[in-house]
């Protein structure tokens, strides 16, 4: 059994109505407030081996994450989940819905409840927007409500997004940590990642374990190259140990799973759609909330600046759309200020379908330390 | 375009050589209106271009319907790899990827030269969201503002909320355009143009309808040409005349005992975007076998509500709840289920015999349920099906032999399924 399998075993043994949810910015706070444990499934590829329930349902072009989701749950995850929620990121995920539910009546399972939401992808300025969402978000706890045979609690509310706001603060202080070197780059990936299968108090206890009081290890050797890493996800730890060991270090990162997951905080409201109104709409930019496409270009060229990282690697997720159509515009941006790039394709590659990319890091790392020799 | 071979899969009808002089004109115009100062918007194909005629001199060109034009005339791969040098992903929606080498290489190689640069895009999230992308790429290369239409997905029947939601927008993009256009906008217009469109896709209803006679009248293939002007002259009176005429020639040809496919033996239905770049061949090589796709959701949809195949009238009051509510119309902002309705309606309609589910990697949100939609249709409608793979426009990733040895396998399935319901007598 994967350790994240293992994870919400135990979580189930302890008592928690688990819900799955996808893709990587669910409305934690509300459904903690409900008593519920969300779980994001994202980043399950190390989790998951083998694709044969989800080739029955998705084609060889779909992306591996949504593949690996979709054979998580279709396999024995569904059993240890109480229901799954969704909302729109991309043409990919919105089929999802429906295509777990057909696999799970296949399996012969339990059908789970689905909550789903439909996040605008238009700017906040536009007429409408936040009421559209706020009426979402209402229609949402009605049906938390409903599911949980509990009323919402804006008490319990503001209690949930201290938490959650107790977790994003601890976070961006080890992510500190990690680009000035004092927490290795590869601890600080792992208890990231973390954050999507933990409850929200296990994760902020593990959090406090791990920030160390005054620094374990000496900040990087400047003299090494810095760079930004990009993608959905963070790369497989072997591409993380040949970064290291070719002597880069990762000095600002803009990786789904991690910065902008974690990368904003909303101000306390006990009014969940006042809350998820600013949550959404002026979240931490990503290629998948269309909306943020300006500040998106904006963010990482400050980023970049303020880091002084000498180059930007993009982790592409193959397959996509929304991620690779920004590649070649904000390669092209940041290489005529002087930055360096480099784009690797990753595709769930194991051993040695690594060793392209492995390779190619390599060459990355020669050329900007000969580039900070010349 | 269509070919000439009455009995070779469709037609050079008159209303096909009207078709070929009605694009002809609608792109000239495009360009001569541009050249003389008018307005110039790009628009996903979904987006209500009626709205457009609120103006007085406001002009749309549609990057999909040019980039689907360019595949038809043998250029799609040839722009594709101008946008793969660029760096765009071979894996992106061959029809970004035309759009994109053709707008940065100044339209040359294009049919039409391109499309006149924009004022303003005009992208939406229906169809597909990765549209908005594409379209983010011109706003932030040129500067170009862009407004998107944000329109959720329906697993059921529209919302009423987001219903709600979706004329706001059209509201918002009113104002936009008048505020930059300087235009003022008349909604008298807009009915007039609604009312059109509606007139013209009664008319395409009626020659769709003509797939449920035995022969049947037309092929997918015919419809897959005829749907380009609805594309690009939404809301006009020669759009309805045009679809008036080709409904009436048809009905015609058919009294006549004219079928593209006279020996049809196998009527299909096709699920996906046309093939562009091989119409005239699978239509003809199919023909040869006796089988014709005779309808397929990618045209069927066109003017109803999402999972209806009946036509969405417009009762002649306010454009934009008629607009609005057929903005879910086409097949990929709905998810299975309403698929499934629509798909089982025509099926029925249209005495269908197999299923051709085109797996499309450049159209994901169109092709990421077909493994299951198939399943259904085998396996509760009892309809033999098969699944080849096409790329809509880049004919690199489309391979005719791999494809028609799947499609002879349907039609043997289809042959087996008879024989065993003669057999058992
Ligand atoms: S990796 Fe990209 S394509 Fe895949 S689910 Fe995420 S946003 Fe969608
Ligand atoms: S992905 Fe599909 S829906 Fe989107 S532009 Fe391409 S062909 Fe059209």
């Amino acid at each position: 059994m994967g350790e994240i399998l293992a994870t919400l075993c135990e979580l189930k043994n302890q008592g928690r109505r688990l819900v799955g949810c996808f893709p990587l910015y669910p409305p934690l706070e509300l459904l903690h407030s409900f008593g519920l444990t969300p779980v994001t499934l994202w980043g399950l590829s190390s989790e998951v081996t083998d694709l044969t329930k989800s080739d029955r349902h998705l084609q060889n072009y779909t992306c591996h994450v949504a593949r690996c989701l979709t054979e998580f749950v279709l396999g024995d995850a569904h059993a240890l989940l109480d229901a799954l929620f969704m909302y729109n990121a991309c043409d990919t995920l919105r089929n999802l819905p429906e295509i777990i539910e057909e696999g799970l009546k296949e399996e012969g399972a339990r059908l789970l409840p689905m909550f789903r939401l439909h996040v605008p992808a238009v700017a906040k300025e536009r007429t409408g927007v936040r009421a559209y969402l706020k009426d979402r978000i209402t229609s949402m706890v009605c049906d938390l409500e409903e599911f949980t045979g509990r009323p919402f609690s804006p008490e319990t509310f503001l209690a949930s997004i201290d938490l959650y706001r107790i977790q994003r603060e601890l976070c961006a202080e080890i992510e500190d940590a990690a680009c000035r070197g004092t927490v290795p780059f590869p601890t600080f990936v792992r208890i990231l990642q973390l954050a999507h299968f933990l409850p929200v108090e296990a994760h902020i206890e593990l959090l406090d374990a791990e920030i160390p009081e005054e620094d374990d290890l000496p900040p990087h050797d400047l003299r090494h190259p810095g760079v930004m890493v990009s993608g959905i996800l963070p790369p497989p730890r072997q591409l993380i140990e040949t970064m290291e060991a070719s002597g880069l270090r990762v000095v600002a990162n803009d990786i789904a799973s991690l910065k902008r997951s974690l990368g904003y905080n909303p101000a306390p409201t006990a009014d969940p759609g006042e809350y998820y109104c600013d949550f959404y709409l002026n979240h931490y930019p990503c290629s998948t909330l269309l909306a943020s496409s300006d500040r998106r270009i904006e963010t990482i060229r400050r980023a970049v600046h303020d880091s002084s990282a000498e180059g930007l690697i993009f982790f592409g997720e193959k397959f996509c759309e929304y991620e690779y159509f920004e590649f070649p515009h904000l390669g092209g941006m940041l290489r005529a200020q002087g930055t360096q790039t480099l784009f690797l394709e990753l595709t769930g590659q194991t051993g040695e379908g690594l060793d392209a990319p492995r390779n190619r890091m390599e060459a990355f790392a020669e050329m900007l330390k000969g580039q900070a020799g010349s | 375009m269509p070919t000439e071979s009455p009995g070779g899969g469709f037609r050079k009808s008159p209303s096909g050589k009207r078709l070929s002089s009605l694009m002809v004109q609608d792109y000239m115009a495009l360009h001569q209106k541009a050249s003389e100062g008018a307005f110039v918007v790009w628009i996903a194909i979904i987006v209500p271009a009626e709205i457009f005629a609120g103006f007085a001199n406001v002009v749309y060109g549609v990057p999909e319907s040019h980039a689907a034009m360019c595949a038809g005339k043998g250029v799609g791969s040839l722009q594709c790899e101008k946008a793969e040098r660029m760096g765009y992903s071979s894996d992106l929606c061959s029809y970004a990827r035309i759009d994109l080498g053709t707008a940065f290489d100044n339209g040359k190689d294009s049919p039409t030269f391109g499309l006149p640069r924009p004022h303003l895009l005009v992208s939406n999230t229906n169809n597909c969201s990765l549209l908005v992308k594409w379209f983010d790429i011109y706003h932030r290369v040129w500067g170009v503002p862009h407004f998107t239409l944000d329109i959720p997905f329906s697993y059921e029947s529209q919302k009423p909320r987001d219903f709600d939601y979706i004329v706001t927008q059209f509201a918002d993009l009113i104002a936009t355009i008048e505020e930059m256009s300087g235009q003022r906008f008349e909604i008298e217009k807009v009915r007039e143009a609604a009312s059109l469109s509606c007139d013209a896709l009664r008319e395409w209803k009626r020659f769709i309808g003509l797939a449920a006679g035995r022969p049947s009248g037309i092929t997918a293939f015919d419809s897959f040409v005829q749907m380009a002007p609805f594309l690009t002259s939404r809301g006009t009176r020669h759009l309805a005349e045009h679809y008036r005429m080709l409904a009436d020639e048809t009905e015609e040809q058919v009294k006549s005992g004219i079928f593209p496919v006279p020996a049809e033996r196998y009527r299909l239905l096709w699920d996906n975007i046309a093939p562009w770049h091989q119409l005239r061949k699978m239509s003809s090589r199919l023909s040869e076998l006796g089988a014709n796709i005779t309808c397929a959701s990618y045209t069927y949809c066109i003017g109803s509500k999402e999972g209806e195949y009946a036509l969405h009238e417009f009762d002649g009051g306010d454009p934009f709840t008629w607009l609005a509510r057929l903005q879910n119309f086409s097949v990929c902002p709905h998810g299975m289920r309403l698929r499934a309705n629509a798909m089982k309606e025509v099926i029925g309609i249209n005495g269908i015999d197999g299923v051709v589910f085109a797996s499309n990697r450049s159209c994901k949100v169109y092709s990421l349920m077909q493994m299951d939609q198939m399943r259904r249709v085998r396996d509760e409608l009892g309809i033999p099906c098969v699944m080849i793979d096409v790329d809509h426009a880049d004919e690199r990733k489309y391979s005719e032999e791999a494809a028609f040895t799947r499609l002879e396998a349907l039609l043997e399935m289809i042959d087996a399924g008879r024989a065993g319901s003669i057999a058992p007598a």
